[in-house]
Parts: C-alpha cells; structure tokens; sequence
C-alpha cells in the first residue's frame, strides 16, 4: 500500500480516473555480447519478464491537475499508455470518463487527448494548419466552433503566424506550442501530458504552464502530467504521484514532500569580506564558501532562532533564505524509496 | 462513411501539397516510374520479336498480354498510390512510436494506417495503363463484351482488395515483430508472380506455384482475372476464375481484419 493523503479523493464517486491494481508487464529478450552469442541467440534466445507497473491504485476527480513524477523506467509513461488506451494491462482494471482505455471506443477517445513531448503528432513537412483541418475531421467539429477555438488557442500561445509554416521549419519550443493547441482543438476533457516542456528554453516553459494553467482552470480539465522537471510541478501542480519501480510510493501534495523531506533552510549570507569558518559554522553547515559569500544549511527548527543573530552579526551585508531545491528533495525521495522521511512507515 | 471520405481526402490533399512543396521530387518520381515501366514495356516488346504467343494455345498474343501488362499497371497503380506508402511509414512509426498517436485517435486505426499517405507520382504508371488499355483493345481479335467492360472495373477492385489485404496482413506483422524493414522488399518478391499469365506457371515446377498462388496467397487471380475478363472471350472456365476473384477479395479483406485488430491489441509501444 503507497502512502496517501488523499482518501477522499480515492473513494469519491465523481472520480474521472479510476485505476485499480493496474499492472503492466512485458518480456524483454537479453542479447548476450559477442558474435558468437549472436549467431546462438538466433536459435535460443533468454527472455525475462520485467514489471513495468505493479498493482497501481490511484483516482483523480474533474478537473484536479495531477503530475506523475519518478526516475526513468519507474513507469509513469506506461501508466499513461495504459490510461489513453495504446497498450493493454497484464492485470487490473482502469476506467477514464467512465470508459475501458484499452477498449478503444470512439466515444472515449473524443474526450481525451494525449501530449507527448519527444513525439510529433503534427505532419512534419507541412503547416500545422493542415493538420488542424485534420484534427478537425477526425473529431468532427463544427467549423465555427473549430476556427473560435483555434484562434483563442494559438492566440493565447502566441503562434498565430507560425500555424502556416512548414513544422520541421519550427524550433522545438514553437512546435510543442502547435502539439498543445492540435490536441486540445477538440476541448478534450482529460489531457495527458508526457513530458511536454522536455528541451524547451524557460521562456517557453514559462508560456506552457501560463496555457496549461489557463486550459485547466477555465475548461475545469483534468490534466495528468509527467515530467521531470520539477519547476513544472511547482508551477502546475497541487498533486504529486510518486512511481518508483512501477508503485505508487506517495500520493498527496507537493507541499507535503516539501515539508517531511525538508530538514534544513539554505541560507545565503554576504559579508563585507571573508569570514571566519568558526564565526559562521555555529549557526550550521557550510556548504559552500567563496570569498565573502557563505552559504549555510540551517535546521528548520534552528532558523527562527539563528536568523535575528546573524542579521545582528558584524559585516553581515546581506541574507536570504530559501527552501532546498525540489530537485534536490525528489532526487533524495526517489533515492530512499520515501523510508528517510518516514514515508512508508506512516503508509498505514 | 461520409466521415472518413472527408478524412481521406483531407489527407490526400495535404499529400499533395506536401508534393507540390517538393517538386522535383515528385517529378523524379514520376520520370524514374515511368522510366521502369517503359523499359518492361521495351521488353515485352523484345519478346514478341521471338514468338506469337506466351505459351502455346493459351491466347495471350502481343495485344491481349498488353491489355493483361496494362491491367495490372492499373491495379498496382492504385495499391501503390493509396496504401503502400502508409504501410511502408508504419515500420517507421512502430519503431519510433508515432504509432501511438493514431490509437488515440476516435477513427478505425486500420483506416488511418492504411490510407493516410498518399503518393501521387505512383498514379503516373495508372494512367499510362489506361493508354495501354486504349491502344490494345480496339486490337483485340474479339471485342470485349457489355457484360466484360461492366465486369472488368468490379474484379479490378477485386485484384485492390486481395493486394491490400496482403498489405495490411504485412503491417500486421509490422506491429507484432516490433521492426519489419523487408515488408516492401516481401511485398515485391510475392506481387512478382501476379505480373505474368497463370498459364505460364505450369508443369512440375509451375504447377504447385500456381496452386499456391491461387488458393492460399490467391496473388494470381489479382490481374489475371481482370485482364482475362476484357482480353479473351468470357466463357466457360472464366466464371469460375469471376467466382475465385470475388470470394478471394472479401476472403483478403476479412482475415487481413482480423490479424491487424490482433496485431494492434498486442502492440507494445516503443519507449519514450
């Protein structure tokens, strides 16, 4: 059982995602090195089965924007495989709008759609607008209501223009920007997103989640995200599902992380010149000291009592205080398999 | 139905502004096309330099064999147009996973792989199958019947349809194996024998060829029946071959279904 702090959420009846048991498992074949393993292997070959997901419970109710976060190979992409219905689970059950994914109906694959960043959905050697006339088709939308959305979607991304260029002219940025209005042309009402600000510069980051915030909260939709880039979840994201090896290790908000992962406050202080070690290690650690700066990771309980005294301290020019990366917080949730912060131990 | 016309040639048109995008490309295309039907043309011709007839009594002399060569021009013309290029993209996508987007799709995958490219230059060789057709059958000993010319357009969908069946049973194999990049040289080596008159395939050699390529993989009846319908008199044995042709094709068209529907369920996905 993965750790949760979100029963309501798991037993509500309005859950738009329901997922129960939900394993995934395929047989991969070993290729031994050598030619000679080679030519052996043509005739015998060794498979193992490797558990992509195993026993999955989770839940997501409308309009609740969700992001799967754990290391490569956890499984967070094969959940959303599993989810919008392109392979199917070895074990378990999963309903999406009420519907089998992996049944593949019509009537549930118009009300969802699938982002996936290191894929082009759009035609590669022509504009996106022709692909949107095809989008348009495929999902059957009123021609006024496709050129309002259309427009209202590249308008809010700023690509009006770029629509009619040919999209292998388009940078990497400008071309996710399309992927984003192509699958939502249709106002689907569950998005998964895998990945989607993967190689993007911070300006066109900072855009996506600017859209992606504005799609959510006025369309209520419910957005499923993995990404490994944790300034997505900390712009988009109240809710935070850890996969590690295929299982759910913690459900709940990323504050929550923050709080049962963060021991310590990193302090940055500017001297008038060079300090003393001594004079500054009695307030905490100092992980790094370059010249004048010094910065020191304090206890959380310690911070409230240190601060007034180092802002009262002699050549203290300047201080600021800051919360450990959440780079660095997932990093060691991931390593610990959630055991340092007592995360599977209050599981029950 | 309406629906997936509409998608068809939404597609179909951006395929050709694709191909106008590139046109020396697609003009290249159609030269080198051209070029290799002209040199088999060339040959055939080299051929009739030797002898009246390709085998003796069975009635294909210089222009009813031209009617068969322009027949299957016609036929390969559409198969290689419509969906060879889409199924020829598909190693491509299940290798990469751009397969996946396509399931996601509220649209027959079947459809969508199958006809979502077109290439235009390989309508090129149809067209010059219709001139061949023109030139030959106003030089045919006989004149094909009302009832021929009605039938020849119904069993030349006939010969589309064995032939997309392969296709898609092909592309089947695609999804299941994970990476399958002799498809189109497969697909060459096996629509080979349906480029001659079954009667050539005959003794102890030819004779289990032709069974096999009648009954089990039915590539023989794809021009032959067509081309015999409109290039010699229809009667007696030429029912039998209507009947095969007719059964053959909504055989192709079922079973080709079903392997692909099996296929596409135990598609893996590649990873991200």
């Amino acid at each position: 059982m993965h750790n949760t702090d979100r029963p309501a959420v798991a037993a509500s009846t309005d859950a738009v995602i329901r997922v129960a048991g939900l394993a995934k498992e395929y047989r991969v074949y070993d290729k031994p090195e050598g030619l000679l393993a080679s030519v052996r292997g043509l005739f015998r070959r060794r498979s193992r089965v490797v558990e992509a997901l195993r026993g999955v419970d989770l839940a997501v109710g409308q309009g609740e924007f969700v992001a799967l976060l754990g290391p490569n190979g956890a499984g967070k992409t094969t959940l959303l495989k599993l989810l919008s219905g392109i392979i199917t689970p070895t074990r378990g059950a999963a309903t999406v709008l009420g519907h089998v994914p992996w049944e593949r109906a019509d009537a549930f694959r118009r009300r969802f759609a699938l982002v996936m960043g290191q894929r082009n959905q759009l035609w590669w050697d022509l504009p996106a607008a022709e692909s949107f006339r095809l989008h348009q088709e495929i999902y059957r939308i009123e021609p006024a209501r496709f050129e309002r959305t259309r427009d209202e979607l590249v308008d809010m991304l700023g690509v009006r223009d770029l629509m009619l260029r040919p999209v292998r002219d388009l940078s990497l940025g400008e071309r996710m920007k399309l992927e984003l209005v192509a699958a939502l042309l249709h106002e689907p009402e569950v998005l998964f997103l895998d990945e989607p600000t993967i190689g993007l510069d911070v300006v066109a980051q900072h855009t996506i989640h600017q859209f992606l915030r504005h799609v959510q909260k006025e369309r209520r939709t419910t957005v499923v995200l993995t990404t490994h880039y944790m300034k997505d979840v900390a712009a988009l994201c109240e809710r935070v599902v850890v996969i590690t090896r295929g299982s759910i290790l913690y459900d709940g908000s990323l504050q929550r992380i923050v709080d049962r992962f963060t021991t310590h406050k990193i302090v940055t202080l500017d001297f008038d010149e060079a300090p003393d070690r001594d004079r500054v290690e009695r307030f905490g650690f100092p992980c790094e000291v370059r010249g004048p700066r010094v910065v020191l990771r304090i206890d959380r309980g310690r911070i409230a009592d240190a601060l007034p005294t180092l802002l009262r301290s002699e050549g203290v020019r300047d201080v600021s205080v800051e919360d450990v990366p959440l780079e660095e917080i997932v990093a060691e949730l991931f390593r610990s398999g959630g055991r340092a912060a007592g995360l599977q131990e209050s599981a029950s | 139905m309406t629906r997936y016309l509409a998608i068809f040639l939404t597609c179909a048109r951006a395929c050709l502004v694709r191909d106008m995008t590139f046109r020396a490309n697609f003009i290249l295309e159609c030269v080198t096309s051209l070029g290799w039907m002209s040199m088999n043309l060339a040959f055939y011709l080299l051929i009739f330099q030797f002898t009246p007839e390709i085998g003796r009594g069975t009635g294909w002399s210089r222009e009813p064999f031209f009617a068969f060569v322009a027949t299957g021009l016609l036929i390969n013309s559409i198969v290689q147009a419509l969906f060879m290029p889409s199924a020829e993209e598909l190693t491509e996508m299940v290798r990469s996973g751009g397969l996946d987007a396509v399931l996601v799709q509220p649209l027959d995958a079947q459809f969508m792989l199958s006809m979502h490219r077109v290439d235009f230059s390989s309508f090129a060789n149809g067209f010059v199958g219709l001139g061949l057709l023109a030139w030959a059958v106003p030089r045919l000993d006989q004149p094909p019947s009302l009832l021929a010319w009605l039938l020849y357009p119904l069993l030349v969908l006939c010969g589309v349809a064995i032939l997309y069946g392969l296709v898609i049973m092909l592309a089947a194999a695609t999804i299941l194996m994970g990476r399958n990049q002799s498809l189109y040289d497969f697909w060459f080596y096996l629509t080979n024998f349906s480029r001659y008159p079954a009667e050539i395939y005959a003794g102890p050699w030819g004779g289990p060829i032709r069974t096999v390529c009648t009954f089990v993989i039915p590539i023989l009846l794809v021009v032959n029946v067509p081309a015999r319908v409109i290039a010699q008199p229809l009667e007696g044995r030429a029912w039998g071959l209507v009947a095969a042709a007719v059964v053959a094709a909504i055989v192709s068209l079922v079973v080709s279904r079903f392997v692909f529907q099996a296929a596409l369920a135990k598609y893996r996905s590649a990873s991200s």
